[in-house]
C-alpha cells in the first residue's frame, strides 16, 4: 500500500515539474474612448501636431500674486521633515521661486527639444521626440520609450538626454527617445471618464509609438512608468524588445518571496540576498511594512479621494509645491526626514525642483495626476496584469534608496526574463533627475549587450 | 443532597483515567477563573495617572495666570475681502463623467457651494449666531483654551442643574452643538445642563501647542483642569469623534469627578479573543455571542461594512497621521480647496450612500449656513495644519498600546450607536472597555456629526441616561 502511494507521489512530481506551468499568456485589453461625450462617427484624426510650451506675463503674475498671498504656519519645534514639508524650509524655498526663479528661460530649455501632440483614443497625447542628428556613417540608431511617474514628468529625463541621443564615443549605440506624458499629466489631456488606468495607458503608447512609425522599441520606466512599461510588455510581447526599469515592486506575495521574508535574515545565500538586501529588508515589520505606512499617506488619500486631495493644491502653488516636493526629499533617501532642509538641495537643484512643479501647477493636473491612483489601486490590487508574468528580456537598475527595495529573487518572480540587474552605487526614487549619468549607463550597457550579443 | 449523592456516585463509579482527566478539566477552569478574577480585580483599581505638561513657548514660569477672560468671535471686513478674492481665483478642475462622490467631492456642486458662499453666505451674522452664547480664554499649561459656558437665566426653583462638558471632534468644532444647546439648558422634568464646550487646543479658536506630543490624554488633563478652574468638581460628559477618546481619557484620569460619560462614537481595542469569535460566529448564532440582532445587521457582511469601506474611508487618516504639514498647507491657502476637504467629510460620514449622489446629500441634513460656519472657524483661525496633527500625536505609535487603552473605564456609560455611524460597535465589543454601561441605544437615525444632524434624538438619549444615572 505504500509503495503505490509513493510511487503515485514520485509520478505525481515528475508531472507536474514537466508541465508548463506558466503559460505565456499575453494580457488582454479592449478599445477606449476618453474624450468628453460619446465618440464622433467620424474617424479620429491622427495627426501629429508639433507643440511648443509656452508662458504668459499673466501666468507669471498670477502666481506671484497666489504667493504673495500664502498663509504660512510655523512646524512644531524640532520636528524636520517629520511632520511633512518644513516650514522654515518651504519659506525659503517659496522665497527663491518669488523672486530668483526664472520661468521663461526655464520655458526656453523645455522647448529646446520638439514637443507634439496626437489624439489617441479621444485625448490628446503629450510627447518629446528627439531624434539624434549629425550622426557619423553607419551609426545605429535604436527607438526607446521612456515613462515618468508622479509627481514626476518628461522633465525627469532631461539630464539623460543629451547621454543617450549624443553618442559619446564612435560605435556607441545611440538612442531616438519618446517620451510621453502620461495622459492627465503636464499637457497630455485628462481622460474625461473613469477607467483610465496603467493597462489603458500603457495601450494609448502601443498606438502611439506605431502612428511614429515603430513596430519594436526599447522601453524605459520608473514609479508609474515602471507599471506602464511592464502592462505593454505585457500587451504586445513582439514589440517591446527589452525593458529597462529601476523600479519593479513584487505584484504578489508568492511562495519564494515569503519564505524569503521569514528565514532571509538568516540565510540570506538560501535566497541571493546580499549584505544590502539584509540591511534594506530586516527587520521586516519596521524596515518595509513600517517604513511604507509612515510613508503611503499620499497613495490611500489618492487612491481614495483624488479630487478632495487635489482641490487645494490647484489654488496654492505653495501648497502645490509642499506636496510635491516632500516626495523629492523624503523619496530620495529616508533619513533627509531628519534634516530641517530636507537635504533638497543635495541632489537636486531648485531650478530643476521648481520646474517639475511648474508643470503641474501651469497645465492644473495636479487633480487628474492623482486619479491614476484610484484607477489603477481603487479597487485592491487583484487585476488581471499582476497575474500575468513578463517574459520579454528585462534589467533593473537597483537604486540604494529606492522606496520599495525588491532583491533579485522577488523581481525573477514576475519578469522571468531577467537579464540584468544592477546595484547602483548611489541615488534613490527620482533616479532619472538624480543619477543620470548612472542610469543612462546601465541602460546603454544593457541595451548594448542584447544588441550586439554579450562579448 | 439527593443530587449531592447521586453526583458522588457518578464520580466514584467512573475509571481511574476518566477521573484523571475530570480531575485536570477541573484544576484548569479553577486556575483559569482564578486567572480572569484577578485580572478583573487589577483592572478594576487602575486610573490613567494625569501627570502635567507645558505647551507654551520658552520654559514653564513658576505661577500660571488662572484668569478666566470673556472672549468674543469678531469679523473684519478685510478677513471677508481676502476670502472672495481667494474664492474669485479658485481654479476648478472638471469632474470624471458620472463619478457623483466617489472620487471625493464633486466638482459640479461644490460650484454651486462656492457660488452661495461667495453671494449669499453672511459671515457677519453668523458671527452674530455664534456670539448670542457667552464665550471665554483661560491659560492652560501655556495654552489659551477657549470654551463657550451655557446655563439658561430662567431655570424654575427647585430644577437640578447638572454641569455637563460636550467634546467636538475632526473636522467638526464647538459649533456643532449649538442645535442641541437650547434642548439640554432649557428644564425638562426638572433636569438642566450648565454646558461647557471647549475647542480641542490646536482648532478654532484654542491656541496650537508648539512641541510635539500633544495628543487626547493631554487634552483630557487640560479639560479636567478647566472644569477644576470653573469650580465643577462633579461633572458629565459626552463625546463623539476625538471628543469620545478625550472623555473617555477624563473619566480614565479622575473618575470621582465624572459622574457619567456619554458618547456616540466608541473606540476599543480590535483583538481579542472574544472580538474573532464574535467576527465569525455572530452571522449565524448571534445571541452566543451576544449580538442582537440589529448589531448583525449593522456589522456583517464584515469584510465589505467594517474592512473595505474603513480603507476607503480612511485615506485622510493615513496621510494626517503621516504627514500633516504637507496635506495641511494647501487647504489652509484655499478656501474651495479647504470647504470640500471638510464637506466631504460631512456627506459621506452622514451617510455612505451619499457617495452615490450628484451632490453628495449634503443638504438633506445640513443647512449651508451651518456646514459653512463650520468651515469658517477653520478658515479665520487658520487652524487646518494643527487641527490635522492631532491625529499624528494620537497615532503615530500604535495607539491600541496606549494606557488608556489596557485601562477600563468604570464610570457610569451610555452609547448611543447612531445606523450610519463609520463603524458599528455592539454593547458586546463596548463593555471590554466600558465597563459600567448603563444605557445602550439603538438610534433610527443619524450618522457621525450626531449633535449636529440629529440634535432631538441625542437630547433625548443624553437624558434618559442622566436620569437613569441619577436614580441611584
Amino acid at each position: 500500500m505504500i509503495v503505490e502511494v509513493l510511487v503515485a507521489l514520485v509520478l505525481g512530481v515528475v508531472v507536474y515539474a514537466l508541465l508548463p506551468r506558466t503559460k505565456k499568456e499575453v494580457l488582454q485589453t479592449e478599445d477606449g474612448w476618453w474624450g468628453a461625450g460619446d465618440p464622433p462617427e467620424t474617424a479620429e484624426d491622427d495627426a501629429i501636431r508639433p507643440f511648443r510650451v509656452e508662458t504668459s506675463d499673466e501666468e507669471l503674475e498670477d502666481l506671484r500674486r497666489r504667493i504673495d498671498q500664502t498663509r504660512s504656519f510655523s512646524s512644531l519645534e524640532d520636528s524636520q521633515f517629520n511632520y511633512g514639508f518644513n516650514s522654515h524650509c518651504l519659506q525659503k524655498v517659496v522665497s527663491y521661486w518669488r523672486n530668483e526663479f526664472d520661468w521663461k528661460k526655464q520655458v526656453e530649455k523645455l522647448n529646446k527639444y520638439p514637443h507634439f501632440k496626437t489624439k489617441i483614443e479621444g485625448i490628446d497625447v503629450h510627447f518629446l521626440h528627439v531624434r539624434p542628428r549629425d550622426l557619423p556613417e553607419g551609426t545605429a540608431v535604436v527607438p526607446l520609450l521612456m515613462v515618468h511617474g508622479w509627481p514626476g514628468s518628461f522633465y525627469e529625463f532631461y539630464g539623460m538626454l543629451p547621454l543617450l541621443t549624443e553618442p559619446a564615443n564612435p560605435g556607441d549605440i545611440v538612442f531616438e527617445v519618446v517620451c510621453p506624458s502620461l495622459p492627465g499629466y503636464g499637457y497630455s489631456e485628462a481622460p474625461h471618464k473613469k477607467g483610465f488606468d496603467s493597462v489603458c495607458a500603457a495601450r494609448v503608447f502601443h498606438k502611439l509609438m506605431k502612428r511614429l512609425g515603430f513596430s519594436q522599441f526599447y522601453a524605459h520606466g520608473g514609479d508609474w512608468g515602471w507599471l506602464v512599461t511592464t502592462n505593454m510588455a505585457q500587451l504586445e510581447p513582439n514589440t517591446i524588445k527589452a525593458l529597462h526599469l529601476n523600479m519593479a515592486p513584487p505584484s504578489k506575495p508568492n511562495l519564494p518571496v515569503v519564505l524569503s521574508v521569514m528565514l532571509g535574515r538568516w540565510f540570506p545565500w538560501l535566497f541571493g540576498f546580499t549584505e544590502h538586501d539584509v540591511k534594506r529588508i530586516f527587520p521586516y515589520m519596521k524596515k518595509v511594512f513600517g517604513e511604507s505606512l509612515r510613508e503611503s499617506g499620499y497613495m490611500h488619500i489618492q487612491a481614495t479621494k483624488p479630487d478632495t486631495a487635489g482641490r487645494g493644491l490647484n489654488d496654492s502653488p505653495v501648497g502645490l509645491a509642499a506636496y510635491i516636493l516632500e516626495k523629492f526629499s523624503t523619496w530620495t533617501d529616508p533619513e533627509f526626514k531628519n534634516l530641517e532642509d530636507g537635504g533638497l538641495e543635495r541632489k537636486f537643484s531648485l531650478e530643476d525642483l521648481l520646474t517639475n512643479v511648474m508643470i503641474y501647477w501651469t497645465t492644473g493636473s495636479i487633480i487628474s495626476s492623482m486619479r491614476f491612483y484610484k484607477e489603477n489601486l481603487g479597487n485592491g490590487l487583484n487585476k488581471p496584469h499582476s497575474k500575468i508574468p513578463v517574459c520579454v528580456p528585462t534589467a533593473l537598475a537597483s537604486f540604494p534608496n529606492e522606496l520599495l527595495h525588491t532583491p533579485k529573487l522577488w523581481v525573477k518572480q514576475k519578469y522571468h526574463n531577467l537579464c540584468s540587474f544592477t546595484p547602483m552605487a548611489r541615488g534613490g526614487h527620482f533616479a532619472a533627475m538624480e543619477e543620470p549619468e548612472m542610469m543612462a549607463a546601465d541602460l546603454r550597457k544593457f541595451i548594448m549587450q542584447l544588441e550586439r550579443g554579450p562579448k | 443532597m439527593q443530587t449531592l449523592e447521586s453526583f458522588r456516585q457518578t464520580l466514584l463509579s467512573l475509571d481511574t483515567p476518566r477521573l484523571h482527566l475530570l480531575a485536570a478539566s477541573g484544576a484548569v477552569l479553577a486556575v483559569g477563573g482564578l486567572a480572569a478574577c484577578y485580572r478583573a480585580t487589577q483592572r478594576k483599581a487602575k486610573t490613567v495617572p494625569m501627570g502635567d505638561g507645558w505647551w507654551g513657548v520658552g520654559p514653564k514660569p513658576v505661577s500660571e495666570d488662572k484668569s478666566i477672560y470673556p472672549f468674543l468671535v469678531k469679523m473684519s471686513e478685510g478677513d471677508i475681502q481676502d476670502l472672495h478674492r481667494r474664492i474669485d481665483q479658485t481654479r476648478f478642475t472638471e469632474p470624471l463623467e458620472d463619478a457623483r462622490f466617489h472620487y471625493g467631492f464633486n466638482t459640479t456642486y461644490l460650484k454651486k457651494v462656492v457660488s452661495y458662499w461667495r453671494n449669499e453666505f453672511d459671515w457677519k451674522k453668523q458671527v452674530d449666531i455664534l456670539n448670542k452664547y457667552p464665550h471665554f480664554k483661560t491659560e492652560i499649561e501655556g495654552l489659551d483654551v477657549h470654551f463657550i459656558r451655557v446655563r439658561s437665566p430662567s431655570l424654575p426653583e427647585g430644577c437640578r442643574v447638572r454641569a455637563l462638558m460636550m467634546v467636538h471632534g475632526w473636522p467638526g468644532s464647538f459649533f456643532e452643538f449649538y442645535k442641541i444647546l437650547p434642548l439640554l439648558t432649557e428644564q425638562e422634568d426638572g433636569l438642566a445642563f450648565e454646558v461647557i464646550c471647549p475647542s480641542i487646543p490646536g482648532y478654532g479658536f484654542s491656541e496650537a501647542p508648539n512641541r510635539q506630543g500633544f495628543n487626547s490624554l493631554d487634552a483630557a488633563r487640560i479639560f479636567l483642569k478647566l472644569m477644576e478652574r470653573l469650580g465643577f468638581t462633579e461633572f458629565y460628559l459626552q463625546g463623539g469623534d476625538w471628543g469620545s477618546l478625550i472623555t473617555s481619557g477624563m473619566a480614565q484620569m479622575k473618575p470621582e469627578c465624572v459622574r457619567g460619560l456619554h458618547l456616540n462614537f466608541v473606540t476599543v481595542r480590535s483583538k481579542g479573543l472574544g472580538m474573532m469569535l464574535s467576527l465569525i460566529i455572530g452571522p449565524y448564532l448571534p445571541f452566543l455571542v451576544g449580538l442582537t440582532q440589529e448589531d448583525v445587521k449593522r456589522l456583517f457582511p464584515f469584510m465589505e461594512k467594517s474592512v473595505y469601506e474603513s480603507l476607503k474611508e480612511t485615506g485622510y487618516l493615513h496621510i494626517q497621521a503621516t504627514k500633516p504639514d504637507t496635506v495641511g498647507c494647501g487647504v489652509n491657502d484655499s478656501p474651495v480647496g479647504l470647504a470640500s476637504y471638510i464637506l466631504e467629510k460631512f456627506s459621506t460620514w452622514t451617510d455612505r450612500n451619499n457617495r452615490d449622489l450628484e451632490d453628495g446629500g449634503l443638504e438633506r441634513q445640513f443647512t449651508l449656513d451651518d456646514l459653512l460656519t463650520n468651515v469658517m472657524i477653520y478658515w479665520t483661525t487658520g487652524t487646518i495644519v494643527t487641527s490635522m496633527r492631532f491625529y499624528k500625536e494620537n497615532l503615530k505609535n500604535n495607539i491600541e498600546n496606549r494606557l488608556d487603552y489596557k485601562i477600563d473605564v468604570h464610570v457610569p456609560t451610555g452609547i448611543a450607536a447612531f445606523p450610519h455611524e463609520l463603524r458599528h460597535y455592539p454593547r458586546a465589543w463596548a463593555r471590554q472597555r466600558y465597563r459600567n454601561i448603563h444605557s445602550y441605544t439603538y438610534m433610527p437615525r443619524g450618522g457621525h456629526f450626531a449633535a449636529f444632524e440629529q440634535p432631538e434624538l441625542l437630547a433625548g438619549d443624553i437624558r434618559m441616561f442622566v436620569k437613569k444615572v441619577e436614580k441611584l
